[in-house]
């Protein structure tokens, strides 16, 4: 707690310590920052790109549909979302039982979005140590100036992040428009501004704190763990003791080992562990430390990876096993998910129809002798065309089906009610029975569906 | 740049209240956000209670969605409370024979 380096910034309820993360170059870093740019990339841009004449991804709330490319999803279609999480949350167990917390340390979007507010934060007010002496020094106009220009660029930002966040459900080139007018309305401004307000509090102030106490990921993940576990790990053989030496000497003749207690492992850690002491579950697999290391050991001459990515059976010397009956059971059950849900998709109907029975009577005797019933026939045109549909019935011998026909035209995308009655002889019923009412598009037998209906017919 | 030696504890740790308020809001906020996508995707906001008398609960499926989330989320965020009340008031377990950061333990 009475870290030198640490001051206390004034947070959201209570002081704590700030952890100012050393600036690092190397191989993990150039990954770290490869990946933030597709990331981000992908994240702020996406909403930009046009589909025939929509936006390609576009979860339209207000019309209750998500456009993902030529893809178009319904409410009906809500399990292929469920699915999609399943595979997500299980290519997550698959990766950290092979990789450890690869996801935390490089797409975590806590992580992607802390990483453009340091480098922010740097561009403001300068390296790691400036940082400090800044954060300590009295307030000049100086101070003053980099920390307004930090939390500007911070803002900025943020706000940027919440426009593309709401973009993502409103259309975004008709949204930068009401911005641009002032003339948002109230739960747009309102969405832009939760998501931009949780962006900049969780990136620039929360941070690492978030993995630390928020995130339910980083407690079970260790349930996926096991020997052969990837994991970023300091060789305390190869290290212990740690102690400084002259450049040059034979430390191995003053019983000294490899590590010399340069703290960079430390100074570079986001979350403020040593990784010297050993695996603990505040570390999020960034590899700052092996960078830093790895740049330690060629100065003084040493060979490299004293901090390393490694297993358990790796550090004590015996095989390391990639394929091990855990990933085996991983990778099938998502090849099978996967697979399922390709197929799902692509043999996916494209059209639908549901059948309400009319509310106000249960059935009518009619002049000729038949009894009628009356629904409300939805039909769901989900093709990217539009169709002329009949509407057809059977579960009863004789029955008559009449609606505005001979065919309904349903526009792509959409859903046509359509007031049908149906009628049966008197004699070919008693009480009622189920019939199933079936639609399909004129000259394309494969856009059918059908549902089910209730007839009621009286007693007697 | 800092001495040799100088001590990193790594325990940086925020104070209890604020940990207390992370813990209540986060994991709702998570509930809160997977009930209101399956709760909308059965449920078309404008049809809750549109029929002539009451009027509907929502004037725009906006706002329905919008209600509905933060409905979620004060709902599983009073759960959350009970939940972090009872675990802290309840007598304290024995102490363990594992450290209690020790994580890597359950590997087997």
């Amino acid at each position: 707690m009475t870290a030198p380096d640490a001051t206390e910034d004034g947070g959201l309820y209570a002081a704590r310590q700030k952890i100012y993360p050393r600036e690092v170059a190397g191989r993990f870093q150039l990954l770290r920052v490869l990946t933030v740019w597709v990331l981000l990339g992908i994240y702020y841009v996406l909403p930009w790109i046009p589909w025939g004449g929509r936006q390609a991804v576009l979860f339209d709330l207000p019309a209750r549909k998500f456009h993902i490319f030529a893809l178009t999803l319904w409410p009906q279609d809500f399990y292929f979302l469920t699915w999609l999480l399943v595979i997500a949350a299980l290519s997550l167990f698959f990766f950290t039982a092979l990789a450890g917390r690869l996801f935390c340390g490089y797409a975590c979007p806590q992580t992607v979005w802390t990483e453009t507010f340091l480098w922010m934060e740097r561009l403001a007010e300068g390296s790691r140590s400036r940082q400090m002496k800044l954060a300590k020094a009295p307030w000049t106009s100086e101070k003053i100036l980099r920390k307004a220009a930090k939390h500007a660029m911070w803002i900025v930002f943020a706000l940027w992040t919440g426009f593309t966040f709401v973009g993502y459900f409103t259309p975004i080139t008709e949204l930068a428009g009401k911005i641009a007018s002032l003339s948002t309305g109230p739960w747009e401004t309102f969405w832009v501004l939760f998501y931009g307000g949780a962006t900049y509090v969780n990136a620039g102030f929360m941070r690492e704190q978030v993995c630390k106490y928020m995130c339910p990921y980083a407690r079970f993940q260790s349930a996926m763990f096991d020997r052969d576990t990837l994991i970023i790990t300091y060789d305390e053989r190869r290290g212990e003791p740690r102690g400084a030496r002259k450049k040059g000497s034979d430390h191995k003749a003053r019983g000294l080992g490899d590590c010399v207690d340069c703290t960079m492992c430390v100074q570079v850690c986001p979350t403020g562990i040593d990784i010297r002491k050993g695996l603990q579950y505040e570390c999020i697999a960034c590899a700052a430390c092996i960078d830093a290391c790895d740049e330690v050991m060629d100065k003084v001459g040493y060979p490299r990876g004293l901090i390393r990515y490694d297993t358990q059976s790796g550090l004590e010397g015996k095989r390391r096993h990639v394929v091990r009956p855990r990933t085996i059971v991983y990778a099938s059950l998502l090849a099978l998910l996967v697979t399922g849900f390709a197929v799902t998709l692509s043999v996916r109907n494209e059209v639908g129809v549901d059948v309400i029975r009319d509310r106000n009577a249960l059935y009518r005797e009619r002049s000729d002798g038949r009894i009628e019933n009356v629904y409300n026939v939805k039909v769901l045109n989900k093709d990217r065309d539009a169709h002329e549909f009949r509407i057809s019935a059977t579960g009863v011998e004789g029955l008559e089906v009449d609606y505005v026909g001979p065919t309904v035209y349903v526009a792509p995308g959409a859903v046509q009610s359509v007031p049908v009655r149906i009628r049966v002889p008197r004699s070919a019923l008693q009480g009622g029975t189920d019939l199933v009412v079936s639609i399909e598009a004129v000259g394309r037998p494969d856009l059918a569906a059908s549902g089910k209906a209730r007839f009621i017919a009286p007693t007697d | 740049m800092a001495p040799p030696g100088a001590e990193y504890t790594g325990a940086m740790r925020w104070p209890r209240l604020r940990q207390d308020v992370a813990i209540v809001t986060w994991p709702s906020f998570l509930v809160a956000c997977v009930a209101t996508m399956i709760c909308f995707a059965f449920i078309d906001p404008v049809l809750v209670g549109n029929d002539d008398y009451p009027p509907p609960a929502f004037a725009t499926r906006m706002s329905g969605y919008a209600i509905g989330f933060f409905f979620f989320w004060l709902i599983s965020a009073l759960s959350s409370l009970l939940t972090l009340y009872l675990a802290r008031t309840a007598r304290p377990e024995p102490p363990e024979t594992d450290k209690p950061d020790d994580w890597t333990r359950s590997a087997p």
